[in-house]
């Protein structure tokens, strides 16, 4: 059977987190005085900076280092991150834009049929594992990809992964299993 | 300070003085300097110390003490829920292997006692025991979370596949905690506790075939199902008047408020099945359904077989754009289908052809509406007849915008969007400005 079938399973990436840093000390007050759209965090040590477009939120640590949130596409993210460092840069700083990497990528997608997650669990243990007394959904977890699924029995499916590369293959890999384990969107007919 | 009566042994002057220089208190001879008696060291207590030699050189490893006190725990928690002989001796056997295990080992004591009712619940579990996590979190008094982590932890290590505890078996246990027996309420109010179990699981049964119980906590929906169970056994008006709060405090259970929600959910399914009565002619709403619920639940299942045959048949009439005259045909053949059927066979094809015209026009517009704008994949609660609210109810995911297709994430940056960002000196100025007033007002 072949993993993709016949109407392509649209994911939808939903949140890209990704961290870079500026190679040099970032004065947080300065920040906060002459940034728009920040937040001065002096309890934690942060500033949190919104961009408009692409639509981030920048955690900026004094440091140097940034974690950038919210970004819907690899590529965005990396233009929000620089966006970013120019912003510092205008305000006064020496940035130095190195050490770009996206760290968590989270998408969702839905599968066209209802999922029974008893009979997923059972057929892929250890590595499905359904408690639905605390989680709603079953976890599955591939080790070598470092991706971790989350499946509802509604069909939908949340997947996270350290790119978007992996979070792709991971949901071809999880497909046939999910297929196999379908649930009739009527109730069965009982004789 | 020279002590009379004592004499040196060394060379047998009687000066001796008592030397306190060091930690031990010593007497010794000012002449030759010998000493004639010690204190000793230490002060041990009435009885020898309290660590005894032949504890501290013990050759055997006694039994950890707290691990003896966990078990008597296990044992207690046993005794309390009444299981039988094997499910606490299980029990007791996971308990000794986790607790041996250096995840468990050096945990704080109510990480132990947590534990101790892990291995009870997924003992449990194992000899098919409807036990919830809730009732042991309740037993234990932690936190329900805590208890998970420590359920998956355990099971992780111990390599355990426990089957998953279904609400049905949980029910009966469930409904022994509502008082409402006659021993306890006046009569109007009171019920059979067996009535009221068999009803109310009937009821789950429903909610589970129809997408109301996935993915929801066991807890509301049986409350649900018990107080809709209460109101139907006796629907008079007295009864439906009452509220699940008042229902609750006279039953004496904490209420839940999702079970507020779960309610209206299985009130509306029943008004989706009640519709497919036949001899019911007014019309089913979520205030009069009550009194049909004992008729549905009766007959559910072919009540269910109908709803979604007639609900196929919609589906199929408004792709042909169906006018009245097909209608008819089609509910004929509906009712040539449903031979089966055992109590609803005294159908009235009068009624049904009255109602299902009338059903059908006013769906076949919402129906062509939805085909037309939803594409399947995420759409099929709207297709279906019984899907669960969360699919019903989908979120509108956020539009992307077209132009983000095409970044790269090298473009150019232009100066004037990273000025936007930037405050300028002025602003710069005033804004500080104004904290000052601010912390000034403020202190």
């Amino acid at each position: 059977m072949d993993s993709s079938n016949d109407e392509a399973l649209d994911i939808i990436i939903t949140n890209v987190v990704a961290t870079f840093r500026t190679r040099c000390h970032l004065n947080l007050r300065t920040i906060a005085l002459e940034g728009t759209n920040v937040i001065y965090k002096p309890e934690v040590g942060k500033v949190l900076m919104k961009l408009r477009k692409p639509k981030i939120t920048a955690s900026i640590w004094s440091s140097g280092k940034i974690i950038c949130t919210g970004a819907t596409s690899e590529d965005d993210a990396k233009l929000g991150a620089r966006r970013l460092a120019r912003v510092l840069q205008k305000l006064g700083f020496k940035v130095r834009f190195s050490a770009f990497k996206v760290v968590n990528v989270l998408a969702v997608c839905s599968m066209p049929f209802a999922i029974h997650l008893i009979d997923f669990t059972k057929n892929n243990r250890p590595i499905a594992s359904y408690e639905p007394e605390l989680h709603p959904a079953a976890t599955y977890r591939i080790k070598h990809l470092k991706a971790t699924i989350q499946v509802f029995s509604t069909g939908s499916i949340t997947v996270t992964g350290p790119n978007v590369q992996n979070v792709a293959t991971a949901v071809e890999q999880v497909y046939p299993l999910l297929f196999e384990v379908q649930k009739p969107l009527k109730k069965k007919e009982k004789s | 300070m020279s002590r009379a009566g004592l004499s040196c042994p060394g060379c047998g002057s009687s000066d001796v003085v008592s030397d306190d220089l060091y930690c031990q208190a010593q007497m010794v001879c000012v002449d030759c300097g010998s000493v004639v008696s010690e204190g000793a060291l230490t002060h041990e207590p009435f009885g020898g110390p309290e660590i005894s030699y032949s504890r501290t050189t013990a050759v055997a490893k006694r039994p950890c003490l707290n691990l003896i006190k966990g078990l008597q725990r296990v044992t207690a928690i046993c005794r309390i829920l009444r299981v039988n002989k094997e499910i606490e001796d299980l029990s007791q056997t996971y308990f000794n292997q986790a607790y041996q295990h250096r995840s468990f080992i050096k945990v704080t004591f109510q990480k132990k006692e947590v534990l101790a009712g892990c291995c009870v619940l997924v003992s449990c579990r194992l000899l098919n025991w409807p036990l919830t996590t809730g009732t042991i979190s309740c037993l234990l008094d932690a936190d329900p979370m805590v208890v998970g982590a420590v359920y998956k932890e355990m099971v992780k290590i111990l390599n355990i596949t426990a089957p998953i505890v279904n609400v049905a078996d949980v029910v009966e246990a469930h409904s022994q905690e509502y008082k409402i027996s006659s021993l306890h309420v006046p009569e109007e109010l009171a019920e059979n506790s067996k009535d009221l179990t068999k009803r109310a699981l009937a009821l789950v049964e429903l909610a589970a075939d129809t997408w109301i119980v996935t993915g929801r906590k066991h807890i509301p929906i049986m409350m649900a199902a018990i107080y809709l169970a209460w109101q139907s056994l006796k629907p008079n008006k007295h009864r439906l008047k009452f509220s699940l709060e008042k229902f609750c405090q006279v039953a004496k259970v904490h209420k839940h408020k999702p079970a507020l929600k779960r309610i209206a959910e299985i009130k509306e399914v029943l008004c989706k099945l009640g519709k497919e009565i036949p001899w019911v002619t007014e019309a089913v709403t979520p205030d009069n359904v009550v009194q049909q619920v004992e008729d549905i639940l009766q007959h559910r299942y072919s009540l269910l077989r109908r709803a979604l045959k007639t609900h196929e048949e919609h589906q199929v009439s408004c792709e042909d754009s169906l006018t009245e005259e097909t209608a008819p045909s089609q509910t004929s053949e509906l009712a040539e289908q449903t031979p089966n059927v055992s109590a609803v066979e005294q159908c009235e094809p009068d009624t049904e052809r009255a109602q299902l015209p009338g059903d059908g026009c006013a769906v076949s517009e919402l129906h062509s509406d939805s085909q037309e704008s939803q594409d399947p994949a995420p759409g099929w609660g709207k297709r279906v007849l019984f899907a669960p609210p969360c699919v019903i109810h989908a979120k509108k995911r956020r539009v992307e915008q077209p132009e983000v297709k095409d970044v790269t994430g090298d473009e150019e940056i232009s100066d004037s969007e990273i000025e936007s960002y930037i405050r300028t000196p002025r602003e710069v100025r005033d804004f500080a400005l104004t904290q000052k007033i601010l912390e000034i007002e403020n202190s």
